[in-house]
C-alpha cells in the first residue's frame, strides 16, 4: 500500500504524457507529413529526406492561378478579423445599453438573448441564403460577413462582467461630465480586458474555423477562405496527394494554435467564468 | 431625476440600435420566413411558389432516410458521450492531482479543441485510411479495420475524431467543476471511513452533476449538427451510414434545390434535438445534490 502510494503521483505524469502524446500525435503526424515526400508518408513517421515541394505546390496555387493558398489566408483572415471587431463594439454598446444604463425593457431583451444562443443555427441556414440572394451579395465578401457581425454570446457574457461593475465608479465619472460613450471606451473596455480577450479568442477560433456558411454563400475560388479552398481541393484534384494535402492542413491549423497559445490564460479564465457561473 | 432616465433611454436605444435592426434582418426575419418556406414547395429560383400545407412535414417524417439520420445520429452520441465523458472525467481527475506543470498539461490537451473541422477531419481521413498508419500498427496483430469504409463502424470512428477534438475542452469544464468541490466534504468522509471508490461514487459525482449536464447537452447538440466531417471524410456513406440531417439538408437545398423540402427537414431537426436535449436533461439533471 506504502509503495504504490509513492508511485501514485510518477504515474499520474506516465499516464498523462501518454495521454499527451495521443492528443498531440495528429498534429505531430500532419506537420512532418507535409514535410516529406509522398512514398514516406505513410511508411516512415521520422521522414529521411525533406522537402519543401509540398508548400511550394500550395503556394503557387496548384493548377490554375485561381486556386491560391495565400490569398484564401487572407480571405479567412479578412472574414475572421472584421467580425471580430464588430462583435466586440456591439457587444459593449449593447450590454452597457441593456445592464447600465437599463433601458426600458431590457429585461425583456436580456431573456431574448438567450433564446437566440439557444435556437439552432441550421434554422437560419436556408432563408439567410435566400436573403443574401436577394440583396445579390451572394459571391461577396459580406454574404459571408453579414451574419457574423453581431452575436447575442458575447452580448451575454459582457452583461454578466457588467454586473459586476459598481455604479458609484459610472455615476463619478458621469459627475465629472464624462458622456457615456467615454465612459464605456475609457472605463468599460479597460475593465473589461478578460472577458473581451475571450470574446476575441472564440469569435476569431469560430469564423476561422467556419465551414458550412462559406461554402454555400460564396463559390467563387478568388474569395474562398482557406477552409473552403482546402476541402474542395481535398475532395476533388488532390485526392491522392497526401502531403499536398497536410502542408494545407497546417497553414489552415497553424493560425489559430498561434493564437490560441498566445491568449492560453484568457482561455481557461474563459471556461471558468462562462461556463459554469453563466 | 426623470429626465436622466429619459436621457439614459435616448442613449441606451441609439447605443443598442444596431443590435436591434441586426436581431430583426438576421434572426426574426429569417427565422418567420423558414417557417413560410417549409409550407410551400418551390425551387429556390422560380416565381412559382404554391402553398402545400402540411405536404413537406408528412413527406419528411414518412422518409425513411429521417429515421436512418436520427439513429445515425444518436448511434454517434452514444459512443460519443460514453467515451468523451470517461476520457474528460479522467483526464481531469488526474490533472488535479499532479502537483506541478498543471497549465502546460491543460494547454497540451486543449491544443486539439481549437483545430479546424476541414484540418482535423483531412488529417484523421488519411491516419485511419485503409493503408493508413493505424492500421499498418494494427497489422502487427493482423487486425485491419475499414474505419471508415464498413458501414457498421463508420460512424463510431467519426465519434472517436470528434472525442479526440473535444477531450481537452470538456475535461477543463470537469476541472473547474472539482475545484468548486470543498476538499472538507472529502475529509468528512475520510473520517467516516469512506473509500476512494466510495468518495468519488458518493461525493464526486453527484456535486459534478452540473457539469454533466451541461457537457451532455453539448455533446448532444454537436450529435445533431454533424456536418463538417462526414462531409469531409465519408460524404455520409457507405450505405448511408454516416448521413446527418445537417447533410441532407445541405444535400437537398444546394444539389436538388427543393427549398420547402428542406426548411421542413431543418424545423423537424431543430424540434428533434430539442428532445433529445430535453430527455439527456430529464434523465441525468439532478437539483438536491446539495441536501
Amino acid at each position: 500500500m506504502n509503495k504504490l502510494r509513492r508511485y501514485r503521483i510518477p504515474l499520474i505524469y506516465l499516464i498523462l504524457t501518454i495521454g499527451l502524446f495521443f492528443a498531440l500525435f495528429p498534429y505531430i503526424w500532419m506537420v512532418l507529413s507535409s514535410f516529406k515526400v509522398s512514398e514516406e508518408i505513410y511508411t516512415q513517421f521520422i521522414p529521411t529526406k525533406l522537402t519543401l515541394d509540398n508548400y511550394a505546390f500550395v503556394f503557387k496555387g496548384g493548377t490554375g492561378q485561381e486556386r491560391n493558398f495565400i490569398s484564401g489566408m487572407i480571405n479567412s483572415f479578412i472574414i475572421s478579423i472584421i467580425p471580430t471587431i464588430t462583435v466586440i463594439i456591439f457587444g459593449i454598446l449593447t450590454a452597457y445599453s441593456l445592464r447600465r444604463l437599463k433601458i426600458w425593457g431590457y429585461k425583456i431583451y436580456e431573456n431574448f438573448l438567450v433564446y437566440q444562443m439557444l435556437f439552432p443555427g441550421v434554422l437560419f441556414l436556408i432563408p439567410l441564403f435566400l436573403l443574401m440572394r436577394d440583396w445579390r451579395l451572394i459571391n461577396t465578401f459580406p454574404a459571408m460577413i453579414i451574419r457574423y457581425l453581431i452575436d447575442p454570446w458575447a452580448i451575454f457574457i459582457y452583461i454578466q462582467f457588467f454586473k459586476t461593475i459598481p455604479e458609484s465608479l459610472l455615476e463619478s465619472a458621469r459627475i465629472d461630465g464624462a458622456s457615456e460613450l467615454k465612459i464605456i471606451f475609457k472605463i468599460m473596455l479597460p475593465l473589461s480586458k478578460t472577458t473581451t480577450a475571450i470574446v476575441a479568442l472564440f469569435t476569431f477560433m469560430a469564423r476561422w474555423s467556419e465551414f458550412l456558411w462559406p461554402l454555400i454563400a460564396n463559390k467563387d475560388y478568388v474569395k474562398m477562405p482557406l477552409s473552403v479552398l482546402l476541402a474542395l481541393f481535398t475532395k476533388g484534384e488532390y485526392q491522392t496527394y497526401p502531403g499536398i494535402q497536410m502542408a494545407g492542413a497546417t497553414l489552415l491549423t497553424l493560425p489559430i494554435v498561434i493564437l490560441f497559445l498566445l491568449f492560453r490564460r484568457h482561455f481557461e479564465e474563459g471556461i471558468n467564468f462562462t461556463g459554469l457561473k453563466g | 431625476m426623470q429626465k436622466i432616465n429619459f436621457r439614459k433611454n435616448i442613449i441606451g436605444y441609439i447605443f443598442s440600435s444596431p443590435f436591434f435592426v441586426f436581431t430583426f434582418l438576421m434572426w426574426i426575419y429569417p427565422f418567420v420566413w423558414g417557417f413560410i418556406i417549409s409550407f410551400k414547395k418551390w425551387n429556390l429560383i422560380s416565381p412559382y411558389q404554391p402553398w402545400v400545407g402540411f405536404k413537406n412535414y408528412i413527406d419528411v417524417i414518412k422518409d425513411p432516410m429521417l429515421w436512418l439520420m436520427v439513429k445515425n445520429s444518436v448511434y454517434f452520441m452514444v459512443v460519443f458521450i460514453f467515451i468523451t465523458t470517461i476520457s474528460s472525467l479522467g483526464l481531469a481527475l488526474l490533472i488535479k492531482q499532479i502537483p506541478r506543470f498543471k497549465g502546460l498539461y491543460i494547454t497540451g490537451f486543449l491544443l486539439s479543441y481549437v483545430s479546424s473541422g476541414v484540418a482535423y477531419s483531412m488529417v484523421f481521413n488519411l491516419l485511419f485510411a485503409g493503408d493508413g498508419i493505424v492500421n499498418n500498427l494494427l497489422g502487427v496483430f493482423k487486425i485491419k479495420i475499414g474505419w471508415f469504409t464498413n458501414p457498421y463502424i463508420a460512424m463510431a470512428s467519426i465519434a472517436l475524431i470528434v472525442c479526440w477534438k473535444f477531450t481537452g475542452y470538456y475535461g477543463l469544464f470537469f476541472l473547474a467543476g472539482l475545484n468548486n468541490i470543498s476538499t472538507s466534504i472529502y475529509e468528512a468522509a475520510k473520517i467516516d471511513g469512506a473509500s476512494a471508490w466510495q468518495r468519488f461514487i458518493k461525493i464526486t459525482v453527484p456535486l459534478l452533476n452540473p457539469t454533466f449536464v451541461m457537457i451532455m447537452v453539448f455533446a448532444t447538440i454537436t450529435s445533431f449538427n454533424l456536418f463538417t466531417e462526414p462531409y469531409m471524410i465519408t460524404g455520409g456513406g457507405p450505405l448511408n451510414s454516416t448521413k446527418t440531417m445537417m447533410l441532407e439538408i445541405y444535400h437537398r437545398v444546394f444539389s436538388l434545390l427543393q427549398a420547402g423540402y428542406g426548411s421542413t427537414l431543418a424545423i423537424v431537426s431543430a424540434v428533434i434535438t430539442f428532445v433529445f436535449v430535453w430527455v439527456v436533461r430529464k434523465l441525468i439533471e439532478r437539483d438536491d445534490i446539495y441536501e
